[in-house]
């Protein structure tokens, strides 16, 4: 008896998809398919739209990393324009977007993966959540996350104008700057970020590490493959969020590719599949060989551990030695665990934090010398980012006026959507066998396997009640649902 | 009357899911034509954490928004507390990318921070929230009247209909 699977919609997983589990004959898994049934069509009404509204416009994608989209905007209408920012107003981007990744990742940490280690990937759908993770943590927890949250929305007002969608990139810089008694509190908001960073990884550490199980959890099999890996470096090789090249390593590690943004499409290609909107991108000198890892594949990865994986090394001294921490204890470069993504995650906060004293300690940061006027006609521009969930590029096309007559966006989690289908694959694969009873736990483990990449897909609309943010249905052969099961989160 | 919020909720460009924005924006306008009152009101996009930050300080809110249930007539207006909403993950209350409004209240109010003590949700039933447009639909146009009027008799003390 053939027999269907549906998680639909995903639980804590931003905007619609669903899985869908087919199940062959014998009960044994015959294939997945993670599909993204919406189409947004952002790109298709920003055209004609004057360039420099892009900051505005793309940062209401979405509510959760409207920062990177302002961000990335910012960058692609400074070279459709020819400008260089000053460094002062570089340095109050990168400031703004420091302290977003504080909350970003934070707030996946505690809300999202701290559930599924802190409280198990088995326990009480009812208590795997940020409440359970306090209760049974301690209080003091929520209250960290609150200000931490708190703290990275301080300074994004501060500089970006508003809390949630920022408003003050135009081309050229920005439009206001920061005053001395401004940089004094962010300095202080930023020491206080580098002490919660390293409270969080003591946590992960003394609560993951410390426990066998989870260690034997994240080092198995089924949430590894071996492909690929991008992320963004600064001249050094280092990590950098905001600027520099992207480079892209092997799965053993070497270097592949490193490529200014503005050539990504030499090097990027994207796969179309007739069952999902969502494209899967890959690396064109590679090939598209399906979904599959390996040297011979050009799946690729794009998240905080692929950003590590491609890196040389951190730019500041404290998230340093937990890289240093990080590849000794998972046996050396590249890791390909997926879980480690969590881990590689917290190191990114705190690099984020040291990063965001580093900049508000730098005498220029105050500088009114924060625009550039833009004189050259408009052209074309590529911006590029390292969205919290991956590597984010924009680029546009304007005629003479600046009137947008083409805009391609890539996504942090489209860079991801090959790897995720296949760690959705090889988990179900490997936790649903033939007469193995489909338990909630063990769809909460498939869950993990896309949770690690933190995806998003836009939040486009979701009315009250909505659906079930979980539901499984296993059909029979005729289609008809022979047992469904529901959670509530 | 107690310090109030009353936040319209969704998107505005995505037909009637923008209702609840549409009756936020309606009830400033009354307010505002009134004397000074201790009610706020915000239109947000917001779900989870983020959402439970902004309600932090107010004694009540009041949440209008859509909903879709598809078994009651298009632009009916319901009101009820947020706390016996049946999926504490449902509309805009959630946001995957932390937790839902329910369990960010509840993790607020663990430690310590000034939740308001009653949260009302007004909601009206949509039909299209899946198109762009700016426009929402006749029957649940037809209903910002009246859940404008369900949002001020709950300012008033009105009691839940529960239906």
């Amino acid at each position: 008896m053939t027999q269907r699977i549906t998680i639909d919609p995903i639980t804590r997983l931003e905007g619609h998809g669903k899985i869908e589990i087919f199940l062959d004959e014998k009960g044994d898994v015959a294939n997945t398919y993670f599909q993204i049934p919406e189409l947004r069509g952002f790109e298709r009404f920003c055209v004609g739209r004057p360039v420099e509204e892009m900051p505005l416009l793309t940062n209401r994608i979405c509510g959760v990393c409207p920062e990177a989209h302002h961000m990335a905007a910012a960058k692609a209408a400074d070279m459709v324009y020819h400008v260089d920012p000053p460094r002062t107003a570089k340095m109050l981007r990168e400031l703004l977007y420091s302290a977003f990744y504080v909350t970003d990742h934070a707030t996946h940490f505690y809300a999202l993966a701290g559930p599924d280690f802190v409280m198990g990937p088995n326990a009480p759908v009812a208590e795997r959540n940020i409440l359970g993770v306090i209760h049974k943590v301690g209080l003091e927890i929520g209250g960290k996350v609150i200000n931490a949250r708190k703290a990275g929305h301080t300074v994004i007002e501060m500089i970006g104008g508003r809390k949630v969608h920022p408003c003050t990139s135009i081309p050229g810089g920005l439009t206001k700057g920061i005053t001395k008694e401004q940089r004094d509190e962010i300095l202080k908001l930023g020491q206080w970020a580098i002490e919660f960073a390293q409270f969080s990884l003591k946590l992960f550490n003394d609560i993951v590490l410390g426990n066998k199980e989870y260690v034997d959890l994240i080092l198995g099999d089924i949430y590894t493959h071996r492909t690929y890996y991008m992320g963004m470096v600064d001249e050094n090789n280092r990590i950098n969020f905001y600027d520099g090249k992207v480079r892209v390593v092997r799965p053993d590690g070497k270097e592949f590719v490193k490529y200014a943004p503005q050539d990504y499409t030499q090097h990027i290609a994207e796969h179309v599949e007739p069952w999902t909107y969502l494209k899967f991108p890959y690396l064109k000198d590679v090939g598209w060989k399906g979904f599959t890892d390996g040297v011979d594949s050009g799946v690729y990865c794009a998240t905080p551990l692929s950003r590590l994986n491609a890196a040389d090394g951190m730019a500041t001294s404290i998230a340093q030695e937990e890289y240093d921490k990080f590849y000794k204890t998972l046996g050396g470069k590249p890791v390909h665990q997926r879980l480690a993504t969590h881990w590689a995650r917290l190191i990114e906060l705190l690099y984020a934090a040291e990063r965001w004293v580093e900049l508000a300690s730098d005498p220029e940061i105050t500088s009114d010398n924060f625009h550039t006027k833009p004189t050259e006609i408009p052209t074309e521009g590529v911006g590029i980012v390292e969205a919290p969930r991956g590597t984010l590029t924009h680029h546009y096309t304007t005629d003479e006026r600046g009137l947008l007559t083409k805009v391609n966006l890539i996504v942090g989690t489209t860079n991801n959507y090959a790897p995720i289908s296949m760690s959705i694959n090889k988990a179900a694969r490997s936790l649903i066998k033939k007469g193995t009873v489909v338990t909630e736990g063990m769809l909460n483990m498939v869950e993990m396997a896309f949770r690690a990449y933190d995806p998003c897909f836009g939040c486009a609309t979701h009315s009250l009640p909505g659906k079930m943010p979980l539901q499984v249905t296993i059909r029979d052969a005729q289609g008809e649902p022979v047992e469904v099961l529901k959670q509530f989160c | 009357m107690t310090k109030t919020l009353v936040i319209g909720l969704g998107n505005p460009i995505l037909g009637d899911d923008g209702v609840g924005w549409k009756v936020a924006e309606t009830v400033k306008e009354r307010l505002d034509a009134e004397s000074p009152s201790r009610v706020e009101v915000d239109c947000l996009s917001l779900g989870g954490l983020s959402l439970m930050e902004r309600l932090l300080g107010y004694e009540r809110a009041i949440i209008v928004d859509s909903m879709a249930t598809g078994q009651i007539p298009v632009g009916s207006v319901r009101t009820f507390p947020l706390a016996s909403l049946p999926d504490p993950m449902a509309g805009h209350s959630g946001s995957a990318h932390d937790t839902s409004l329910i369990i960010a209240l509840k993790t607020a109010e663990s430690i310590g921070a000034d939740i308001p003590k009653r949260v009302d949700v007004v909601a009206v039933e949509a039909q299209n929230v899946y198109d762009f447009s700016e426009e929402l639909s006749p029957p649940v146009a037809a209903a910002v009247a009246e859940a404008v009027q369900v949002v001020f008799d709950l300012l008033q003390g009105a009691p839940h209909d529960l239906t």
